[in-house]
């Protein structure tokens, strides 16, 4: 990966100005900026690496974290702040034991908060692996990942039948 | 000048004065957080909100963003104004953690203080605070981010005020974090500022961490005496030792900020085998009997056998009644300096600096171009760094001479010539600024060095290149001012930089020069020292002649700084008396025949002269004696009792001098006492029209107005050397914190300089099969150096450059004077 993006440097122009380019040319192409990715960038720009680091994290728009298989979006947009979507949020961090724009060490789940995914009407809302989970609540936070849990489970179990029965 | 009235009160202050100085002027504080005078305004913490009642301005502003113009009208006591700084400071208080029992700013914490006078009294908010991971940032500064107010002076400080890059605002919103991308020390040497600066706990002190409250503190008026710029501290010590110290304002001098070898530098003066009693041989004995002998055995030795030797570390009380005790017992003999060639130029420095040349760190400031000459400021001054940086961000030129491969916070324009070509260049520089007419004012001499300057040798075509644009902006700038350095640059260079800036200040508004020297007092070492005749070669001369019997050595270690140390040991052994007197576990104190502690700066009243001839005065901290916690463990005060101070023996050198030159001449008459200044003002008629009954005049620079020294006598050197073919001149500087004699002593510095390491020109390398990091060895005399490599373009070809680190033991180097024949370098990386 670190190839890649010291080949991707190689066609920028050394300005600071196509710092933000840059950062977002990287995260396209791989899903998120890692502290080396970063390195390599301050280092092409002749600039520090906390700067780099300082404006990356300026903008939300940039990730630091890989995605995990499965993301959550949480909606903290007003209609679902409002109904509490701060509750669903911190559910899923405490059920996960990471923060949101973190991923699980196992790279299972990622959480990000969103601001409106319009459709106000079934707040609180989060989207999960692209469907949107309507008029959330924290039982449902426990079902969706029970559901993620048994399907892995199921998974696996196929996995070692298949392996067994070679 | 604007009139205004704040509180009812009228006030005329200078122009661009900001309200909230003019508040503060009339003793007014107005609450303030991201306000601070040496790094101006920006207005964001909204802390100093006043009401504006008349004038061009109206209703609630923020008191540090607009200048005090005429007419204007102003209450700080207003309804409006106090309610909405209320709120501010509750809106800031809401993440706070209120740590205040564990966190080492309560006690002077700004936020305390404007918590309190905001008028927020009560938490109201119960939600979740945010909260943060701290970082390492090295072993000066403790970070603790949750105590951040956000107010941005840390980041302001260190990458726009300092240049350095490492720590910068990290996130956005709520989240904002001030540190660095990862763990890690902090890469400025003004680090330790961010401590004076957070108005908070986010930044502290970390050797004086969890040791002392403010108000446990003994505090006073210190100076920082690791170089020779001489800035001004505050010392706070606690239970008979230093444990921290901050900047203390001078404009002339610091100003609002030091160094963090300045900061932290003062552990010597605790030292754990600091000797702290009177000893003859390895006999401990008490002051009286010590003098006594002392005195008995210098009586028994005729006039002429004894040499007196110090060095620009001590005090001028010292050297003054040093001197003063060595024209008693007819010593011809009096070093401060133990490099022939640096007595001498500091013998030019002091005869020709005066009030038409010389210059402050306030004065670079505000000049418009900065020629350096043979000056590593960074290395060895570095508050000189920081003043360059802010002339530089105000616009100013900055042009280095030099053969190293230089580092500063800021644009410069690098010559990389060799110190021999400093004139040459010099010349080629300012000469299209002069004309026969104006030169010739100053005299026949100035004509003739002018003309020395006109025909002086093309250079070659790069550095000619260079050089080119340069000279317009020479021949345009109004303020310029030399620095020039005293180690590398040649004799010639040294007074030829006087010469110019003299000739300079003819055709500009202002010119001058700024020198660096070779120590706190190094300019006091010289009114003492440069006018005698005497060298430290030819006092071992004559002791391994026989004619010197007795050295007496105060507050210096020849050991440190003399290249042969054999040489040394070998006369030492000759002598019948070795007498040292000193605060530091040197090797010179160890060789002592008898030994007489003195106290260090902190534990008596001291006067120094900085590099600009301005004499400073540091009080005299806490009593002598040995810190609590090594004479009892785990810091708790001694469970046994005695009558004396247990270490309290020391006592201040220039008393110890005066006894004994009292004794061994048995007249009394115009020796006081309790009062150096007396004995000093008879050694130095300078000095003598300084002082005062109770003192010197302190923070004035004792320089004549116009020096009656012959200026353009110097012989310029234009003709450079060539070097030796397959040979590599040795190149000895001054490192960054590493070099100095005081630091080395210094615990907490000791656990932060790096490494020693030498530097090599890429061609040169190339050369010698040598690649960057490679670890060299040099063969000497008994042995080998091994030393880490830097391979650099940025630097001089034909030289190798190495550290005076206090790791590395450059002395065993002298045999090379010469030149390093390239074959004595070998290479031990595998
Ligand atoms: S610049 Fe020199 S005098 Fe100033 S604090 Fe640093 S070492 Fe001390
Ligand atoms: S606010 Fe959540 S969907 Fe619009
Ligand atoms: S001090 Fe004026 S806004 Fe911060």
């Amino acid at each position: 990966m670190l190839k890649d993006i010291d080949e991707m440097l190689l066609t920028s122009e050394k300005k600071r100005e196509n710092l933000i380019p840059i950062l977002q040319r990287i995260q396209q192409r791989h899903a998120y900026l890692s502290p080396d990715a970063m390195k390599l960038v301050a280092l092409h720009l002749g600039i520090s690496s906390s700067e780099v680091y300082g404006v990356a994290t300026f903008y939300n728009q940039f990730r630091f974290h890989p995605p995990g298989k499965h993301q959550i979006k949480v909606c903290l947009g007003t209609a679902c702040h409002v109904v509490g979507g701060d509750i669903i949020l911190e559910n899923f961090e405490r059920k996960l034991g990471i923060k949101d724009g973190e991923t699980t060490p196992d790279r299972e789940f990622s959480i990000e908060r969103v601001a409106c995914v319009g459709c106000c009407a079934l707040a609180p809302v989060a989207v999960v692996d692209d469907v949107v989970q309507a008029c959330m609540a924290p039982s449902k936070v426990e079902g969706i990942l029970l559901g993620f849990d048994i399907e892995r489970e199921r998974d696996e179990r196929e996995k070692q039948e298949s392996e067994a029965s070679q | 000048m604007p009139r205004l009235t704040i509180d009812d009160i009228e006030i005329e202050v200078p122009h661009g004065t900001k309200v909230i100085d003019a508040a503060e002027r009339l003793g007014i504080m107005i609450p303030r957080f991201c306000y601070h005078r040496g790094l101006g305004s920006v207005g964001a913490c909204r802390m100093c909100a006043v009401k504006f009642l008349q004038g061009p301005f109206k209703g609630l502003q923020m008191s540090c963003m607009i200048d005090a113009q005429d007419g204007m009208v102003i209450s700080t006591t207003d309804a409006e104004a106090l309610d909405f700084r209320r709120h501010v400071i509750e809106w800031l208080m809401l993440n706070h953690p209120h740590d205040c029992p564990v966190c080492d700013e309560g006690g002077h914490c700004l936020l305390q203080d404007m918590t309190v006078s905001g008028g927020h009294g009560m938490r109201r908010f119960s939600g979740e605070k945010r909260t943060y991971r701290d970082q390492y940032l090295g072993e000066l500064v403790q970070h603790e981010m949750n105590r951040c107010i956000h107010c941005y002076r840390c980041v302001r400080f260190y990458r726009e005020f300092a240049g350095y890059r490492d720590l910068g605002a990290l996130q956005i919103a709520q989240k904002v974090y001030f540190g660095r991308l990862a763990d890690g020390p902090l890469e400025s040497p003004f680090a330790g500022n961010l401590v004076d600066l957070c108005p908070t706990g986010v930044y502290t002190d970390k050797p004086a961490r969890f040791r002392a409250r403010r108000w446990d503190l003994e505090r006073g008026p210190s100076l920082c005496i690791h170089c020779s710029l001489g800035c001004n501290t505050v010392a706070g010590a606690r239970y008979r030792e230093v444990l921290r110290q901050e900047a203390r304002l001078n404009e002339e001098v610091n100003g609002y900020f030091i160094c963090d070898l300045g900061r932290y530098g003062f552990a010597y003066a605790g030292h754990p085998e600091r000797p702290r009693s009177p000893r003859i041989g390895s006999q401990a004995v008490g002051w009286q009997e010590a003098v006594a002998v002392a005195c008995d055995r210098l009586a028994r030795l005729g006039p002429r056998s004894i040499a007196c030797l110090s060095s620009a570390r001590a005090s001028v009380e010292t050297l003054g009644t040093l001197k003063y005790l060595s024209k008693r017992v007819g010593s011809d003999h009096f070093v401060c300096f133990y490099d022939a060639a640096v007595k001498f130029k500091m013998g030019e420095i002091v005869s020709k600096l005066d009030g038409r040349t010389a210059v402050s760190l306030r004065d670079i400031e505000k000049a418009d171009l900065l020629i350096g000459v043979g000056a590593d400021p960074i290395n060895a001054a570095p508050m000189l760094a920081l003043a360059m940086r802010q002339a530089q961000r105000a616009g100013a030129k900055v042009v280095m001479m030099d053969p190293r491969p230089l580092f500063l916070p800021c644009d410069f324009e690098h010559l990389s010539v060799s110190p021999e070509l400093f004139d040459v260049c010099l010349s080629a520089l300012v000469k299209s600024t002069f004309d026969r007419e104006r030169v010739g004012k100053h005299g026949e001499a100035a004509v003739t060095l002018y003309d020395r300057m006109l025909s002086c040798d093309p250079l070659d075509a790069s550095v000619q290149a260079r050089l080119e644009p340069l000279i317009a902006v020479v021949e345009g700038c109004r303020r310029p001012i030399i620095i020039c350095g005293s180690d590398i640059a040649p004799a010639s260079s040294v007074s030829f930089a006087a010469d110019v800036a003299l000739l300079m200040g003819e055709v500009k508004d202002q010119s001058g020069v700024f020198y660096v020297l070779p120590g706190a007092n190094a300019y006091g070492a010289a009114l003492f020292d440069a006018a005698n005749g005497s060298s430290f070669e030819s006092v071992v001369q004559e002791i391994e002649d026989g004619a010197i019997k007795a050295l007496i050595v105060a507050e210096s270690d020849p050991f440190r700084y003399v290249a042969d140390r054999d040489r040394l040991q070998r006369a030492l052994n000759k002598l019948e008396l070795l007498l040292v007197l000193d605060y530091l576990p040197s090797e010179t104190v160890r060789k002592a025949h008898i030994f007489l502690p003195t106290r260090a700066i902190f534990e008596t009243r001291s006067s120094f002269i900085n590099q600009e001839g301005r004499l400073q005065v540091a009080e005299k901290i806490h009593s002598p004696g040995t810190p609590i916690w090594q004479v009892s463990n785990k810091g708790h005060p001694p469970r046994l009792y005695g009558t004396g101070i247990c270490g309290g023996e020391p006592r201040a050198a220039w008393r110890v001098l005066q006894q004994i030159a009292h004794t061994l001449v048995h007249s009394q008459n115009e020796i006081s006492e309790n009062d150096p200044w007396p004995v000093i003002g008879g050694e130095c008629a300078v000095l003598a029209r300084h002082h005062q009954h109770n003192g010197p005049l302190h923070g004035l620079r004792i320089i004549p107005q116009t020096s009656t020294a012959a200026f353009f006598d110097g012989d310029l050197d234009l003709q450079p050397k060539q070097p030796m073919d397959g040979h590599l001149t040795l190149l000895p500087v001054v490192s960054t914190f590493a070099t100095e004699e005081l630091a080395s002593y210094s615990e907490i510095i000791q656990r932060v300089i790096g490494s020693p390491c030498a530097y090599l020109h890429s061609d040169d390398a190339e050369r010698c099969g040598l690649l960057d990091c490679d670890r060299i060895r040099i063969a000497v005399d008994d042995g080998f150096l091994e030393i880490d490599l830097t391979v650099s373009d940025k630097m001089a070809r034909g030289f190798l450059i190495l550290p005076r680190h206090s790791r590395f033991e450059w002395q065993k180097l002298h045999c090379f004077a010469q030149g390093l024949p390239v074959e004595k370098i070998g290479n031990c990386t595998p």
